[in-house]
């Protein structure tokens, strides 16, 4: 891959943005976040229309040659662009470049919302505990009012179509063949998994527009515990708002290695504030379905991990330590939600 | 004798993060402590690795051959038949997902089978894969 450098990223955006003028890049680092994209963040120092000096804080992302999820750039980019202005907090967007060839691989520019945390461990250290109760309701409230936007006032064109009848089978066929796809060795609790949730699928009392990936870890919060932007958008489809409920309560992500989910709040609290922040019920039988989907789905992905190595497709150290880390407890995720922990 | 594999990699990782982490920032610091983390696992299955492969093998080709004997299935027969000569973690852990194929195709018919031996067998595969999570356990694992 080639190196990203201030001179390369100078050169590309004069060409793009040829109203910014005196381009300079300032600050680049890589940011250690998410295991699926390479993430950069920098500072566009540019003169504007009227001669003055002028800084735009930037991030940038870029699709790796092998990664663990299938995504790329253009449908975050396009994920982020459909929710923006809809009353979920989340960075603008600045540029797409779908065109590997100037930096290796497809890029996206993104607002840099600067000044605020997103590590789900510093949620739990001492000095953060008395917090916790306000961070959970502003993650489950807003998760709450995803699910509440109408997917018809959405541009929802760059995800697969969903009905609310269809939603969980064709989700469970996609991480099945996702799993297939990334082959690792047989999976006796993930295909038992699979079994039981192909005997039968929940109605979605509404599609919205799915996250994908809303936990702890993927969203902004200030020093007060407010919930500042939801990050991370590439597994954003169309689908049961459900989904992102269960998906935020799966075991592998208890941070504090007890019973609150995301690290956060327990199960019956999670559900509680989401449900009065989205107006919808979250049916017992239906969540636990996608709890256990969500097991499927996120056994995919740490196998996807462990293939990225296996098949020589690359050697990043976060694919290997997640395959190491989440499985075995993926497993007994699934175990414990088929009643047979 | 020299130092063990649990010994050196448990230093490693202390070191890694406790010495070398401090002085790293942003995307280092997080490969780094990474590392760390991976080293302390290595450290941790290391010395049993072997030994709980063996007993695993050993438990799925007895469920295996109980499978063949529910079903009438020479072909689980089979693939309950052989030993753990080769030691290599890589040869054992071969023939434990060689195990774990049978086991996930017996486990679907099981669950199609009516009586109670069949009842019986699923529940004795579903102890084995609980004490199987529970052997592989992680020690710095969420859940």
């Amino acid at each position: 891959m080639k190196d990203i450098t201030a001179e390369l990223l100078a050169d590309y955006l004069a060409g793009k943005m040829p109203e910014l003028r005196d381009i300079r890049i300032e600050g680049l680092a890589r940011l250690p976040m998410g295991a699926s994209r390479e993430t950069f963040r920098f500072d566009l120092v540019h003169t504007n229309a009227a001669g003055m000096p002028e800084t735009i804080k930037v991030i940038l992302r870029r699709d790796p040659p092998a990664s663990n999820v299938d995504s790329d750039r253009a449908h975050e980019f396009a994920a982020y662009q459909a929710i923006y202005g809809h009353g979920i907090p989340v960075p603008r967007m600045l540029l797409l470049e779908t065109d590997p060839a100037p930096f290796d691989g497809s890029i996206s520019l993104a607002e840099d919302i600067r000044g605020f945390h997103n590590s789900e461990y510093q949620l739990q250290t001492p000095e953060w505990a008395g917090r916790l109760p306000h961070v959970a309701r502003e993650m489950w409230s807003t998760m709450g009012r995803l699910a509440a936007v109408p997917v018809e006032k959405l541009d929802l064109s760059f995800t697969r179509p969903a009905t609310r009848e269809n939603t969980a089978a064709q989700e469970l066929a996609y991480w099945t063949a996702y799993l297939d796809r990334h082959d690792i060795g047989a999976e006796p609790i993930i295909r038992a998994a699979i079994r039981r949730l192909e005997r039968w699928q929940p109605v979605a009392e509404k599609l919205a527009l799915v996250h994908g990936d809303f936990r702890a870890g993927n969203f902004l919060y200030d020093d007060e515990g407010n919930l500042r932007a939801v990050l991370d958008w590439e597994m954003a489809h169309c689908g049961d708002p459900l989904e992102d409920l269960a998906w935020s309560m799966t075991r592998t992500f208890s941070f504090g290695k007890n019973d609150k989910r995301s690290g956060l709040a327990t199960h019956e609290e999670a559900v509680r504030i989401w449900e009065e922040a989205s107006g919808l019920t979250a049916d017992p039988p239906a969540l636990a379905w996608w709890e256990l989907f969500n097991c499927v789905k996120a056994q995919g992905i740490w196998n996807a991990c462990a293939h990225v190595w296996m098949t020589g497709a690359g050697n990043e150290i976060i694919h290997a330590y997640a395959a190491w880390w989440l499985r075995n407890a993926q497993d007994k995720a699934a175990l414990e939600l088929m009643g047979h922990l | 004798m020299k130092p063990g594999v649990e010994q050196v990699a448990g230093e490693l990782a202390r070191r890694l993060r406790e010495e070398i982490l401090p002085e790293l920032t942003g995307f280092r610091a997080n490969v780094a402590a990474m590392g760390a983390e991976l080293m302390t696992m290595i450290a941790e299955q290391w010395d049993s690795a072997a030994a709980n492969l063996v007993s695993e093998n050993r438990e799925f080709r007895g469920i295996v051959q109980r499978g063949s004997e529910l079903l009438g299935d020479e072909a689980l027969a089979a693939a309950a038949a052989g030993t753990d000569e080769d030691l290599r973690i890589s040869a054992l852990t071969a023939e434990n997902d060689r195990l774990r194929a049978a086991l996930t195709g017996l486990h679907a018919r099981v669950e199609d089978t009516e009586g109670e031996a069949a009842r019986a067998l699923d529940t004795a595969i579903w102890a084995a894969l609980r004490r199987s999570v529970e052997v592989r356990r992680v020690g710095s694992a969420n859940f």
